[in-house]
């Protein structure tokens, strides 16, 4: 299913998934780094997916926030004990993209992986087939994807305390200590509800503020910021589609074209992807 | 709508309550046996239905409550009435379901159409008498337990006491009692204080089916831990922990979605508990915490299906399971198959229950799945297995060989083949 040096159209962008996930499945030969890769991406698709829904389901949000964890220990770990590892440009600790020039992250690369594996990850271009075919996520947007979902999840808070019984004589002395760390929880839980109630209103809503506020930051920017793997983070809260689509042609004609190659899987915005097929093809 | 959600026997057996996703409960009731011809055990027909819960939105939050029953169980019989308690994602109802087989016929103010009668035309004066008349079965709710949950509930409980219950969400349990609607107790809130930090929920509980103090719930990491009530009003520290430590050599990326538990359930004797995985079904002895005394895979093949069972969600499927007594277990699988496991002569059988492959009053035919390699005849490929085809809910009668088994859309009920 997945062809050699083939390139991609963005239309074809489900089945391509699907294909990922059964050559995962079927193939042995697929680098560790690579499935792990895949793994997270879906992971994150489907973080990002759920904080769409109104009520995300709380299990799977879950079970997909551990797995992301998961990985993302797994590579700290990794670059931890590797300088030069399969994630070039990113160390834990720095924020800086700044002169990361995309010739620089492919000498980086272990040499290891071969221009048909890259191709199997080959969905975005091909412009740079091995650096897109390892997807950039740092770990501090990993984190705060868990964070904004889990915190996102918590808006369904309690309105009253749970009732407890007063007990019989012989739990006396531990029940106080029990009833009073409830209701101190339960306090905590009512305010954060009014702090969680405010941030909850602000993403759910058309979030016309939020989107204020990045393209300012955007606009203030050096283009050199561009040329790295991190355009924007990858997981800011929801936006309607049609700002989000106005958002890259703020950005893009600022990038050069090699950059704006550098398409984030994170996106589940078909049109989004679409629109930005449409730049590079016309460039 | 017609999406089958829950599928129980009551106490006896006679009864058979399925919920579905449009909040309806149907309940189908044994015949009697006739005697004479003892061929075979009575069959199920339709005894009752009615709307048990209706959609409602919750205006505080702006979210839809679904109206799909979640959950049913039966209370045992305790005069002419049957009680059950059903519940969707938010509030748990008992309802009465009651037989009407007679009317008073014979009022003397009233005629038989229910108009009043002349009063001058009354001369003489008689007792009213009950007379035969269709039967009427009515169902009516008879308590409504509400606003206790602020998650999903996904289990409730019936304790041994008959009096309580338990209802389990995604992060805290509560204990009821059948005649209070207005309280409820909290005996177990796993809810960090910072949402954050949220890495387990609770997956489904169960009180012990003899130990009106114990019950267990299951979490999404694989874990169960049994709690005994006795030890504290809040039960956040179980007596024990079941967990079974993690087989170095299937780890991937998807060991802990895999290890979710979707179900756990007793043994009747109450010696036992069984849990359900993705993959697997698994018996744990009370009395040893550190591993499960026998494992049974359900569906093996898929191990290397994982990734593209969660790239379509499968893998977060919750399958249920139940006992036929201790000895034998059973589970749905897809394409509409389900297996049995016999704990004592160690044999499995997957089934299908579909009507173009089965006809009525026929035996079974074992399926065989073909992991890989050639197929061999009557077998089929992992491949050719249609995911959306998913028996979740199944159960066994408590006494006899009958089993009920929910597709998406249909409800089968097998028995054994009697000589």
């Amino acid at each position: 299913m997945l062809g050699r040096g083939l390139k991609r159209k963005l239309s074809d962008y489900e089945e391509n998934m699907a294909g990922l996930s059964s050559a995962f499945d079927s193939s042995r030969n697929l680098p560790y780094p690579l499935k792990r890769q895949l793994v997270l991406n879906m992971c994150l698709t489907k973080l990002q997916t759920y904080k769409m829904l109104v009520e995300p389901n709380l299990h799977r949000s879950v079970l997909i926030a551990n797995t992301v964890r998961q990985i993302q220990e797994e590579m700290r770990q990794e670059s931890n004990q590797q300088p030069i590892n399969v994630c070039p440009g990113i160390t834990p600790s720095t924020h800086s993209y700044a002169g990361i020039e995309s010739s620089g992250i492919s000498l980086q690369l272990p040499s290891g992986i071969s221009q048909q594996e890259s191709n199997c990850c080959d969905l975005r271009s091909v412009e740079d087939p091995i650096e897109n075919s390892l997807l950039i996520v740092s770990d501090d947007d990993m984190s705060s994807a868990i964070s904004s979902i889990l915190k996102d999840l918590d808006f369904v808070e309690d309105i009253s305390p749970p009732t407890c019984l007063v007990p019989t004589g012989d739990d006396q002395p531990k029940f106080p200590e029990n009833t009073g760390l409830k209701l101190e929880d339960d306090r905590q839980d009512l305010k954060g509800a009014e702090c969680v109630f405010g941030s909850f209103e602000i993403s759910n809503s058309t979030s016309y503020l939020k989107d204020l506020a990045i393209d300012d930051i955007f606009e203030d920017i050096d283009t050199s910021m561009y040329d790295s793997d991190f355009c924007c983070p990858p997981l800011a809260p929801p936006r309607s589609p049609a700002l989000a689509t106005e958002e890259p042609l703020k950005t893009f004609p600022s990038c050069n074209s090699s950059s704006a190659s550098n398409i984030q899987i994170c996106r589940t915005d078909l049109s989004e992807l679409d629109h930005i097929m449409e730049i590079l093809v016309g460039s | 709508a017609d999406i089958i959600s829950t599928v129980e026997f009551n106490h006896s057996g006679e009864l058979l309550a399925t919920g579905d996703k449009g909040g309806r409960v149907v309940i189908f009731q044994q015949e009697q046996e006739n005697k004479i011809q003892s061929h075979s055990r009575g069959e199920y027909n339709v005894y009752s239905t009615f709307q048990s819960h209706e959609p409602e939105f919750d205006y505080l939050k702006s979210l839809e409550i679904e109206e799909k029953i979640n959950k049913i169980r039966w209370l045992p019989q305790k005069n002419a009435a049957q009680f059950l308690l059903s519940t969707n994602d938010k509030t748990i109802k008992l309802w009465k379901i009651s037989e009407r087989d007679k009317r008073p016929e014979g009022y003397n103010l009233k005629e038989e159409d229910g108009r009043y009668r002349d009063p001058t035309t009354v001369t003489t004066l008689r007792v009213p008498v009950f007379r035969p008349m269709d039967l009427m079965v009515e169902a009516s709710p008879r308590r409504i337990f509400a606003n206790a949950h602020t998650y999903h509930i996904n289990s409730i409980s019936i304790n041994s006491d008959y009096e309580t219950y338990l209802s389990a969400d995604d992060l805290r349990i509560n204990l009821w009692h059948l005649e209070i609607t207005d309280r409820s107790f909290n005996i177990v809130d796993i809810k960090p204080a910072n949402m954050e930090e949220l890495t387990e929920v609770i997956t489904a509980a169960e009180f012990h089916p003899n130990s009106c103090n114990t019950f267990v719930y299951s979490s999404s990491k694989g874990t169960i831990r049994l709690c005994d009530m006795r030890a504290s009003a809040l039960c956040d520290r179980h007596s024990k922990l079941f967990e079974e430590p993690e087989d170095p050599s299937n780890r991937s990326f998807f060991s802990e979605i895999i290890s979710s538990i979707s179900d756990v359930k007793f043994s009747h004797s109450g010696r036992y508990m069984m849990t359900r995985d993705y993959l697997s079904v698994k018996i744990w002895d009370l009395n040893m915490e550190n591993r499960p005394v026998e494992t049974y895979q359900v569906h093996e093949y898929l191990r290397s299906k994982l990734c593209s069972l969660y790239e379509n969600d499968c893998i977060f499927d919750k399958f249920e399971c139940c006992w036929n007594g201790s000895d034998i277990v059973m589970t749905g699988s897809y394409n509409n198959f389900f297996r049995m496991f016999d704990r004592n002569t160690k044999r499995d059988v997957t089934l299908e229950a579909s009507r173009e492959n089965n006809k009525p009053r026929t035996v079974l035919k074992p399926r065989k799945v073909c992991a890989s390699g050639k197929r061999k005849k009557d077998e089929i490929s992992v491949d050719s297995l249609d995911f959306n085809k998913k028996i979740l809910h199944t159960a066994w009668h408590p006494k006899e060989n009958i089993i009920a088994v929910a597709t998406t859309n249909n409800l089968y009920i097998f028995q054994d083949k009697m000589n």
